[in-house]
């Protein structure tokens, strides 16, 4: 017998009928989702940024490149990022958009910041929700020191368990990599110390779309 | 190695009490992780009942374990994972070599795993050729000083600033200051950087898998743990059979509960759910992915009254409450695996006989099972090993006649009497102002004066009508 | 019902009858002052607590069948120990399982097992009348009596009542670093334990820590070199207080 046998054998001579839990249902009710989103990213030392429409996204991202003296910028042109030139407005920046500009890997190790959407926003722990697809590389926003997500407002829902049971009730196929991001990257290994951005971005700032659309 | 008995865990601890930055460390990392998890908890709106529903899942699920690691196995493979199944550390490093030097690899870059400490992976790849890089902060550190982890969530809280600094600018060819920790974490930035976009193979464990959509569930703080899995072309992932969990709804409570019981954050900084390797229409990340699910022992506690220690998820809460761990850290118990958790299971995943004086490092103060997000009674389970070190005689063999004389006169009234007189005429030369001095060779309690025995029993007063 | 009728065992401990008689005294003078005439069976030894902490079960189980025995002819049993209390409720029956008969015997026992301060309030509901003022004390919570019994209240309740002022200590569960055979297998942390847990009672700036445990009790006098605190069983403050112990002569 190999070991999968071995040791499926064993425990399925163990086995026992109990039965499986029901799923947790969300116990949480914030009468400001938005507001609680802000507040969460905050606490774990994200930035958060509101703004009525896109033309206010455009400008609260134009004010952080500068904030940064951004050169090099890498957007994920994930939805709804896709419908617009964001490259465009900003001719002084060396822009890689990814899926249409080739190889992003040696592009976004010597980027400043990286651009993103997200998929969901969690209010209750101030998370974003980002996923790998074709429009999205996973190190376009994980090795600049940098991480602006802009994001719309119908994407915050409550937390980890309404989050689930809306996936799950979509039953589409999960992307190879779906990373839960909250806060900048940190580390406390050095004698309790905090330090940010130790592998990650050191920044991760979210600006939300009041008007964002879907 | 050589067992961990009660002398070895005994001359270790004694240099950690004596160890005063030690003490300062431990004493302030393991109060911020308590005084996180209890703010964390209590910002719940239902706490307790979200522990007892994790207890459910994790119980359940270990009931009907072999239908979900098949699911697991299933679904992971459709994803286009290979899926491996180890039943010892030898043969689980021996999957990881034989996957290294298919791929040609000569450097691997890894996240923090408390797996690939329990299989002993770093030494296997060395042994193989293959260079071994600890990513996570805390973890290269104690991979550069060539110790082992104090702590499953702060593996390096041992080290000072400047041994930090020190270890470091060896590492990086810099010269660091050990006063600027923002700094020292940007050198290992810059330095690891290169390693994970050079790296062959990434190697990380899992936090937890979720059969039915065969991902692997990682969380970090760093962003190593993005870096491993998505920089490499392989990605290896390890984890114990237990690690599992049927859907994404028992996911979510497990998620929910470990950060915050481990250092008080609502969720780890990343959540990385891995589903299969990259797939063609993606930008990035590993073309091939294997995962190990690695036996050690595991299954054979299925069904028995060690069963409940499978329902751990790692959290180390355990330690932060212990008043052992907490007195002399991680490493007299001489197992990736510390505190009140690896008290327990380094003797069942690694024999009773190499790890005898583990079931004996603890008070017995229940403080674990309280703070425990699922509530483990570890130390009903310390008991039963105690009960095996003295049926297997792994305890000295005088303690045993005390042990069993004792026994037999404190169930003989007359005899216990006849005892109390025999104990007080013994220990009257060593008597003085109430209390016991015994001479040093002699001393069990290592400089503890114990108050004497009363003049009269109880009893006597009671007998004599004085009460 | 006529509560005072009923019978009532007192369980001294074995810790108690050797090292602490006094407390075996302050403990039945309170329970007569609540109105209770407690019997001694003067059969009773230990609960067995020892060798199922340090792995012999066997000499465990004799000796929770001897006492039980003993014990189940009472309507209560009351221990001055919170940690053998949970001994008889909470392990016994675990011990006895499936032990014909005995694991229903260990059953019936536990529902009539008290600790001492949680059987005055909660059966005798005793209301202590001070006779005299007492320094102001700090409250050590053992281990077993808080997490196993759940039993934090009571001796506060009754401190306060006998016009204690208890100035509290961080971490007042955390424990006191006895653990029974612990304390010799591996001293020198027991010891550093201790040392910790004392110098915080006496940052507290009481005079005397109180507990409601045997162990605790002498394991902190044990470590009590060059403090400046005493450290006392809360039956014994409580009699003080009411004026049932001469502090001179029995305390």
């Amino acid at each position: 017998m190999d070991a999968r046998e071995i040791i499926l054998a064993r425990l399925r001579a163990q086995q026992r009928d109990e039965p499986h839990p029901p799923a947790w249902r969300s116990r949480r009710h914030f009468p400001d989702l938005i507001a609680r989103f802000g507040q969460a990213l905050e606490e774990v030392g994200g930035e958060f940024l509101r703004v009525a429409n896109w033309e206010g996204a455009w400008e609260a991202l134009g004010k952080v490149l500068d904030d940064v003296g951004a050169k090099r910028v890498v957007v994920n042109p994930d939805p709804p990022l896709d419908r617009f030139d964001v490259a465009a407005r900003w001719p002084t920046v060396e822009w890689h958009v990814v899926g249409r500009d080739g190889d992003v890997r040696s592009f976004a190790r010597e980027a400043d910041v990286g651009v993103s959407s997200a998929v969901a926003a969690l209010a209750e722990t101030g998370t974003v929700i980002v996923a790998s697809g074709p429009a999205h590389s996973r190190l376009a926003v994980l090795l600049p020191p940098v991480h602006v997500v802009l994001l719309p407002a119908s994407r915050v829902t409550v937390d980890l368990f309404t989050w689930v049971a809306q996936w799950r009730g979509a039953s589409s196929p999960l992307p190879s990599s779906v990373t839960l991001i909250t806060g900048p990257s940190k580390t406390a290994d050095i004698e309790q110390t905090l330090a940010t951005g130790v592998h990650g971005p050191g920044r991760l700032i979210v600006v939300l779309v009041e008007e964002g659309g879907e | 190695m050589s067992p961990v008995t009660l002398g070895h865990f005994r001359a270790q601890a004694r240099q950690a009490l004596a160890d005063p930055f030690l003490q300062q460390a431990l004493a302030g990392a393991t109060a911020h992780f308590r005084e996180g998890r209890e703010r964390a908890l209590a910002e719940l709106p239902d706490a307790e009942a979200l522990r007892d529903h994790l207890k459910a899942i994790r119980r359940a699920t270990l009931a009907r374990l072999a239908d979900h690691l098949e699911t697991f196995e299933r679904r992971a493979q459709d994803a286009g994972a290979v899926v491996h199944w180890a039943l010892t550390p030898e043969e689980a490093t021996r999957i990881v070599v034989q996957i290294a030097r298919e791929h040609r690899v000569q450097m691997v870059v890894k996240s923090k795993s408390m797996t690939s400490e329990e299989i002993h992976l770093n030494a296997a790849l060395q042994a193989a050729g293959i260079q071994p890089v600890e990513t996570d902060l805390g973890e290269w550190i104690i991979q550069l000083a060539g110790e082992s982890p104090s702590h499953i969530i702060a593996p390096a809280v041992h080290k000072t600033r400047q041994q930090v600094a020190e270890l470091l600018s060896r590492a990086t060819g810099q010269d660091l200051s050990p006063d600027d920790i923002p700094a020292l974490a940007a050198a290992a930035r810059r330095f690891l950087r290169e390693k994970f976009l050079l790296a062959g193979m990434g190697i990380s464990g899992a936090n937890l898998a979720v059969a039915e959509t065969g991902s692997i569930v990682l969380v970090t703080n760093e962003g190593n743990g993005r870096l491993v899995t998505s920089a490499p072309p392989v990605h290896v992932a390890i984890l114990g059979i237990e690690k599992i969990v049927p859907t994404w709804a028992d996911a979510a409570v497990w998620l929910a509960l470990l950060a915050r019981s481990a250092t008080g954050q609502p969720l780890s900084v990343y959540t990385s759910i891995l589903t299969g390797p990259a797939r063609p229409e993606d930008v990035d990340g590993p073309k091939h992915m294997h995962i190990i699910l690695l036996d050690n022992r595991r299954s054979t506690y299925v069904g028995t009254s060690y069963e409940e220690v499978l329902q751990c998820i790692r959290c180390g809460a355990c330690l932060n409450v212990c008043p052992v761990y907490r007195k002399v850290g991680g490493h007299p118990y001489g197992s990736p695996y510390t505190g009140p958790i690896g008290a327990v299971i380094s003797p069942l995943l690694f024999g009773l006989d190499q790890y005898p004086a583990l079931p004996h490092a603890s008070t017995l103060c229940t403080a674990c099972v309280d703070v425990c997000p699922a509530r483990i009674d570890l130390p009903r389970m310390l008991i039963d090993l105690r009960t095996e070190t003295v049926e297997e005689q792994l305890i000295p063999r005088v303690d045993g006649w005390a042990e069993r004389g004792a026994a037999w006169v404190l169930r003989h009234p007359r005899w216990y009497r006849w005892a109390s007189r025999m104990m007080r005429w013994l220990l009257r030369p060593f008597i003085r102002e109430g209390r016991l001095h015994l001479p040093p060779r002699w001393d069990p309690f290592a400089g503890r004066r114990l108050p004497a025995p009363a003049p009269r029993l109880f009893r006597d007063l009671w007998e004599r009508g004085d009460v | 019902m006529a509560t005072a009728a009923r019978r009532i065992a007192f369980f001294a401990t074995c810790l108690v009858d050797q090292f602490l008689p006094e407390v075996g005294v302050a403990a039945v003078r309170l329970l007569r002052q609540a109105g209770f005439q407690p019997d001694f069976p003067p059969e009773q030894t230990c609960c067995g607590q020892p060798f199922l902490n340090s792995g012999f079960r066997k000499q465990a189980i004799h000796l929770a069948r001897r006492t039980i025995a003993i014990f189940e002819p009472y309507d209560y049993i009351v221990l001055p120990s919170g940690s053998c209390t949970a001994m008889l409720r909470v392990h016994y029956p675990h011990l006895l399982r499936g032990d014909d008969g005995w694991h229903e015997r260990a059953q019936a026992l536990a529902r009539r097992t008290f600790e001492f301060t949680e059987f005055l309030v909660h059966v005798a509901e005793w209301q202590p009348v001070p006779t005299r003022s007492l320094p102001p004390v700090t409250y050590h919570d053992s281990c077993h009596m808080a997490r196993m019994l759940h039993l934090r209240e009571e001796p506060r309740v009754l401190l306060k009542a006998a016009g204690v002022t208890i100035n509290e200590m961080p971490e007042s569960d955390r424990c006191c670093g006895f653990g029974g055979i612990f304390s010799v297998r591996v001293p020198e942390v027991s010891n550093a334990i201790t040392a910790d847990k004392l110098r915080e009672a006496v940052e507290t700036r009481a005079s005397i820590l109180v507990t409601a445990d045997p162990g605790c009790l002498l394991q902190m006098r044990g470590m009590l070199d060059h403090t400046p605190i005493h450290v006392e069983h809360v039956a014994v403050i409580l009699a003080r207080a009411v004026g049932l112990l001469d502090k001179e002569n029995e305390g």
